[in-house]
């Protein structure tokens, strides 16, 4: 096993507090960046880096920020994104909880690469504890000259505003969070313009995940290539993985891109509780596809995963043994869905609205066979029609499903009950 | 040849269109007559790409990108109509109407149905499932038909939400919304009013102002622009909902206030079934207030117009055919002496008309003895006002302005197009103040809210002329405890904005149109324009007050703002009229008429003096509604309403408006001027000989520059020259000392401004009832808990001069200590404020 990256020192319990930080060689990238680098030049050394979005889409980082035009009249803001909402995803949190400093390193140097003196962590609101923790880490970073005006006499100036969300999963999108931190519905807005361009209040603005962020302090002070040198050709560096379900030892794992899955699962996760068997996986949040057995040595990163018919999304290993229903868990998810539709556009409102509808008839034994053309249809209509990716998300659970476990489907139609013996 | 940049070619089915930058594939394919089904997208709004209706196939791009929202560009291979993308489009539609009650859509007997409906009208006969008002002109419905949509796959699911009939005006059937947010966009961007927006979410998401409180509480102006968009049956007018399409339309100018708003009337059967927002860029640009867009169907329809000419004898009423009711007319003002013959005429009457009324109290009947309602509701103030109006700024000065200064301007219902006006300026980074007692729609968005006690205005007004001159001279101290002391930090801010300005504009409402101190209040307002190089726009409540004082309809006026008093005119007047005219001396005028002087004979004509009979031996009523039964006019003629005749108005600009005929009178009702000519010739009058108002139009333009035909048309803005000057009374009353052991309030009352014709609209209007109430006394919910009210109350407020009742309504935004009165038009306390105490009736 590799060296931890952003999990080194999650252990220690002092951690959170700023002279912990310091005394395991934290806040070292900020002088160095602010001191001897050029906004250019940072974002360079992302770009060679490799570093990609850990918030799902992964896309990459240092491209990003290269789109935040640097002659803009108007301010830029660079917005973390805290809205950890993807069910089975719990990384963002223990980040912010036990080392939140690593994330202030990685927003004062993100901040002074695209030029934002105005920097917003959007935290969900349920968060609570972990938007206590981070407004303390801002108030001793500005104790320490590491915010604030001027900041260690570099002339950079930046401030750090946590916004506490008031509770949409579709407030994790990249616009429906620039529009809840303007103050209004979190409707998704229509791209182009990109926030890069046009953000927040207009402004050109950049957003990024926690763990992207919390990323950057290492890479400015190892370097690109140390970096680059970890994981795969394509999926660089390492990745929490957020484990669940039914695995003996759940939890977050840092590991580097590229490790099996069937690694994670028997060797970290400790193997599926009381020896049974595995029977599905969800590699990467709820909004990814469901892999079967089968494809449990698929390796974890960017590109192994879409050839699996997956994605790595946020890294939210969800594991199921072989007394979980397919049909149910697929029903649970849509559920999610539909209540976390915006209601914006046609296809995601009344289509969530269906899919759970058509979904609770099955599971409760009244379905029909004509039912499962039915979901796929909607499915259809939905995947690739909607404004922003949740309704494409609501889509997923179902169709990947059905095309591994068709049978449970037309066993709870035809036999209306679970094909599932639970031991 | 070279192309300029921003213009190219794309590919939309495989036809090679000329587009250019900045453009969406919608508005393209728009415009060269490829039809792509929308629900969401309107040509005002911002693109929405809610409604998925209008999702294209274009080469490069992942999957359907909808046409309303996607921008063109060079080279774009466009399709709109694959079977593919005709298949995804059935299946939205189907999932919208899975929502929408929808037999009306999709019901197999919809054709045979339709011939055997004889009524689309809620009827207890089966005549079909006609539930939606909007049938026929439905949007969703003409999708479904231009999709030929025949079945749904998907059971319907009602919403039971509770349709929403509380508010005035417009109801709200959220069962057939389909979220396209098109009132919401209106509501935002058009009007910037942000009432309405998205609540709940996914398949629970509504339409309504946040927190679930009412439209009313919300700020909703009631505008009906969300009326106006909605695409489904969703939202509806009360008073047309079940009309159906309308025949026809006809632009005229409305007449409930002076910005003279453009109206498409619209029609049907020989009815005025509405009003709609004319595109007119100069004055309203598509825009109306509540009063024009929902007051004016009830107000022309109501059944109690007057159909027939009737005369009272001995409180019984006796229909009589116009020819008894001309020589009745005739006879009686034949009879009278000329100095007790008197003429009352509404400014709300057209040009033609008030031309008319004077030219016949003048050369028919030899008296100047001819007023209007104005000289009551400005008083003392009535000249200093004039000199106002003569300085008059355009309305689309506003926009441009780059500092609004509003004085005791209030834009929520009515005028509210001025407040759109407003709010744009805003946007472009105007800075906006505002002067007014109480908390009103301006105070949330100004940068500074002035709020003087009644009666501190003027000195407020008169610091900053003070400040705004060279040099400066010391405030006036405060005179009492009800004197606000130092605003003059703020004052001498606002002078020096005023002055750096490039576009100052101060816009004058009504608030401050009956204080004591009013004339001093003009006269300050005047100064301070003339000092900072502000442009000034008065706008009365009258809508045709510039037309009374062009038209000669006021004793010390003649015809084209000359005094009465000059006696080359007067000459030049009697020569053309064929009629020796009199010269001036003051007599009888309005004033008097309250003050209890008695006339032969009084000719009312669409003024209507409340709660007394005017002291005269007969009355002629001339409106459009009977007068109040006590009032026992002794002949009553029914008039036309402004629907249904032809002429002119001025707006407070001074542009010559046209008013458009778009239907009949309701049964014998005449215009004004026609009935004034025909009882002129029956007393043997030359020079009345007029059979319609383009003729009288022709005698105008000779009189007064602007009434030429073309130059009407052109609507351009005639500043007012007016050399006459009204006699006025000075502010009768000296000012009490107050007695705030005694009379702890302060009074500030306001005459109905909200009236057609003498009528306060909440009389002939169901919905103006709650927006507009006459005869209630506001009051601050403190105050009103101190002295024991509640809500609805009887009140006995009690000065050292009167003693009155009105019925209580609590207000927020009243402040604490001064009530506000709404009195009645003609109802007269003297001009304001009042110190006055205050008790609940029995007890």
């Amino acid at each position: 096993m590799t060296e931890k990256i952003l999990f080194k020192y999650i252990d220690q319990p002092d951690q959170y507090k700023i002279d912990t930080y310091i005394k395991n060689g934290g806040y070292q990238a900020v002088p160095r960046v602010l001191k001897e680098l050029s906004p250019e030049q940072v974002i360079d050394i992302i770009k060679k880096s490799g570093l990609r979005g850990r918030g799902g889409a992964g896309f990459p980082t240092g491209m990003k920020w290269g789109f935040v035009p640097k002659d803009s009249s108007k301010p830029r803001f660079l917005l973390c994104n805290a809205d950890e909402g993807e069910p089975g995803t719990f990384k963002d949190r223990e980040l912010m909880q036990k080392d939140p400093h690593q994330l202030l390193e990685g927003i004062i140097i993100s901040s002074y690469a695209i030029g934002a003196n105005l920097s917003f962590i959007y935290i969900r609101g349920e968060f609570a504890f972990e938007a206590n923790r981070l407004e303390e880490a801002i108030k001793e970073a500005y104790n320490k000259g590491f915010l604030g005006k001027n900041i260690l006499g570099t002339g950079f100036d930046l401030e750090i505003k946590v916004h506490r969300g008031g509770g949409a999963y579709i407030c994790g999108e990249e616009t429906s969070l620039l529009s809840s931190i303007e103050g209004v519905r979190p409707l998704v807005r229509l791209r182009p313009p990109y926030p890069a361009i046009s953000g927040c209040y207009e402004c050109p603005s950049a957003v990024n995940n926690v763990e992207t962020l919390s990323n950057v302090p290492h890479i400015i002070i190892n370097g690109a290539e140390w970096y680059a040198g970890i994981g795969t050709p394509k999926s660089k560096g390492t990745k929490i993985f957020c484990l669940s379900g039914q695995v003996n030892k759940p939890g977050n794992y840092e590991l580097p891109m590229g490790t099996p899955l069937r690694e994670l699962i028997e060797e970290y996760g400790g193997g599926i509780k009381n020896n049974r068997k595995l029977k599905a996986v969800i590699p990467g949040g709820v909004s990814t596809q469901v892999l079967p057995v089968t494809k449990v040595d698929v390796k974890l990163d960017f590109e192994s995963l879409i050839e699996a018919g997956s994605m790595l999304g946020s890294g939210a290993v969800i594991v199921m043994d072989e007394n979980t229903c397919m049909v149910e868990t697929a029903y649970r998810l849509v559920q999610f869905f539909e209540h976390e539709s915006c209601g914006e556009c046609t296809p995601c409102r009344e289509g969530t609205y269906w899919l759970s509808r058509i979904m609770k008839r099955i599971v409760q034994g009244q379905g029909r066979m004509e039912d499962i053309d039915l979901l796929l249809d909607l499915c259809d209509n939905i995947f690739g029609k909607t404004i922003c990716p949740l309704g494409d998300s609501v889509t997923i659970p179902i169709t990947s499903t059905l095309q591994h476990f068709r049978e449970e489907y037309e066993y709870h139609i035809k036999n209306k009950r679970c094909p599932v013996e639970r031991k | 040849m070279s192309k300029p940049n921003d213009t190219f070619t794309v590919n939309i089915d495989g036809q090679i269109l000329l587009a250019s930058k900045g453009l969406t594939i919608l508005q393209v394919a728009e415009e060269n007559h490829i039809y792509i089904p929308t629900l969401c997208a309107h040509k005002d709004l911002t693109p929405f790409g809610g409604c998925r209706m209008c999702i294209v196939e274009v080469e490069g791009m992942r999957g359907f990108p909808t046409a309303c929202t996607t921008p063109v560009e060079e080279g774009m291979i466009i399709r709109t109509d694959t079977a593919q993308i005709q298949k995804v489009r059935m299946e939205i539609l189907q999932l919208i109407l899975s929502e929408h009650t929808s037999s009306c859509l999709i019901c197999e007997e919809k054709e045979e149905c339709r011939e055997f409906q004889g009524t689309i009208r809620k009827v207890g006969v089966t005549t079909g499932c006609r539930y939606c008002s909007k049938d026929g002109q439905c949007e969703l419905q003409e999708v479904v038909e231009k999709l030929r949509l025949r079945q749904i796959n998907y059971p319907i699911y009602y919403r039971h939400l509770r349709v929403e009939k509380d508010d005035p005006f417009y109801d709200r059937d959220y069962n057939l919304c389909i979220l396209c947010g098109r009132c919401i966009r209106v509501c935002q961007e058009i009007r910037t009013a942000n009432t309405l927006t998205f609540k709940q979410r996914g398949c629970y998401t509504v339409i309504g102002p946040a927190y679930d409180r009412s439209h009313l509480d919300a700020g909703c102006e009631f505008c009906g622009a969300c009326v106006s968009v909605c695409p489904t049956g969703a939202l509806s007018e009360k008073t047309n909902k079940w009309e159906g399409e309308i025949e026809q339309k006809t632009t005229t100018t409305c007449p409930l206030c002076s910005i003279g708003c453009q109206i498409g009337l619209l029609l049907k059967g020989g009815k005025v079934i509405g009003t709609l927002p004319a595109e007119d860029p100069l004055v309203n640009n598509g825009q109306l207030c509540v009063k024009g867009r929902f007051c004016i169907t009830e107000l022309v329809n109501n059944f109690h117009r007057l159909k027939k000419p009737y005369r009272t004898h001995d409180g019984i009423k006796v229909e009589i055919s116009w020819q008894e009711a001309i020589k009745l007319a005739a006879e009686k003002i034949s009879a009278c002496p000329a100095e007790d013959f008197g003429l009352l005429i509404s400014p709300n009457c057209s040009n033609e008309d008030l031309y008319i009324a004077q030219k016949f109290t003048r050369a028919a009947i030899g008296s100047h003895q001819i007023d209007t309602s104005a000289r009551v509701f400005y008083g003392a103030g009535f000249n200093a006002y004039l000199d106002l109006m003569k300085m008059s700024a355009s309305l689309s000065d506003i926009k441009n302005a780059s500092l609004v200064l509003c004085i005791g301007l209030d834009t929520r219902f009515g005028r509210s197009v001025i407040g759109v006006e407003i709010r744009k300026a805003l946007k472009k980074g105007a800075r906006l103040f505002t002067i007014h007692p109480r908390e009103h729609n301006l105070a949330l968005i100004a940068e500074k809210w002035l709020q003087p006690v009644p009666g501190t205005e003027v000195d407020i007004l008169n610091t900053l002329v003070n400040l705004s001159e060279e040099k400066r001279k010391a405030a006036p101290p405060a005179k009492s405890k009800w004197r606000i002391k130092s605003y003059e930090d703020e004052l001498s801010g606002l002078v020096e904005m005023l002055k750096k300005a490039y576009s100052p504009i101060i816009l004058l409402g009504s608030e401050f149109l009956q204080y004591k101190e009013s004339p001093q209040i003009y006269e300050a307002v005047r100064k301070l324009t003339q000092k900072v190089k502000a442009k000034v726009l008065p706008l009365p409540p009258q809508n045709n007050l510039f037309g009374s004082i062009l038209s000669g309809s006021y004793p010390e006026l003649l015809p084209g703002g000359f005094s009465s008093t000059e006696e080359q005119r007067l000459k030049y007047l009697s020569k053309k009229w064929g009629k020796n005219l009199p010269a001036f001396s003051s007599g009888w005028n309005a004033e008097k008429l309250l003050a209890g002087t008695k006339l032969k004979v009084l000719y009312l004509i669409g003024e209507v003096p409340t709660g007394f009979r005017p002291p005269a031996d007969f009355i002629i009523f001339q409106n459009i509604y009977p007068p109040a039964p006590f009032f026992e006019a002794d002949l009553v003629l029914p008039s036309a309403a402004f629907t249904e005749v032809e002429g002119t108005y001025i707006n407070s600009e001074g542009r010559i408006q046209r008013v458009r005929k778009g239907v009949e009178p309701p049964g014998e009702a005449l215009p004004d001027w026609e009935i004034l000519c025909r009882i002129a010739q029956e007393m043997g009058r030359k020079g009345f000989e007029f059979s319609n108002p383009c003729e009288i139009r022709e005698e105008l333009s000779n009189l007064i520059k602007g009434f030429d035909e073309r130059e009407i048309d052109e609507r351009k803005i005639n500043p007012l020259i007016c050399e006459g000057k009204f006699v006025v009374s000075r502010s009768g009353l000296p000012i009490k000392k107050k007695d705030a052991k005694n009379f702890p309030f302060l009074l500030t009352a306001s005459s109905v401004e909200d009236t057609y014709r003498g009528f306060p609209l909440s009389l002939w209007v169901e919905g103006a009832k709650k927006l507009f109430a006459e005869g209630i006394l506001e009051i601050n919910p403190e105050d009103a808990q101190k002295s024991g009210i509640s809500q609805d109350d009887e009140v006995i407020v009690t000065a050292s001069s009167f003693e009155e009742t009105w019925r209580a309504r609590i207000s927020k935004e009243q402040p604490q200590g001064i009530l506000h009165a709404r009195l009645f038009p003609f109802e007269k306390i003297g001009p304001n404020p009042h110190a006055v105490r205050i008790r609940k009736k029995n007890a």
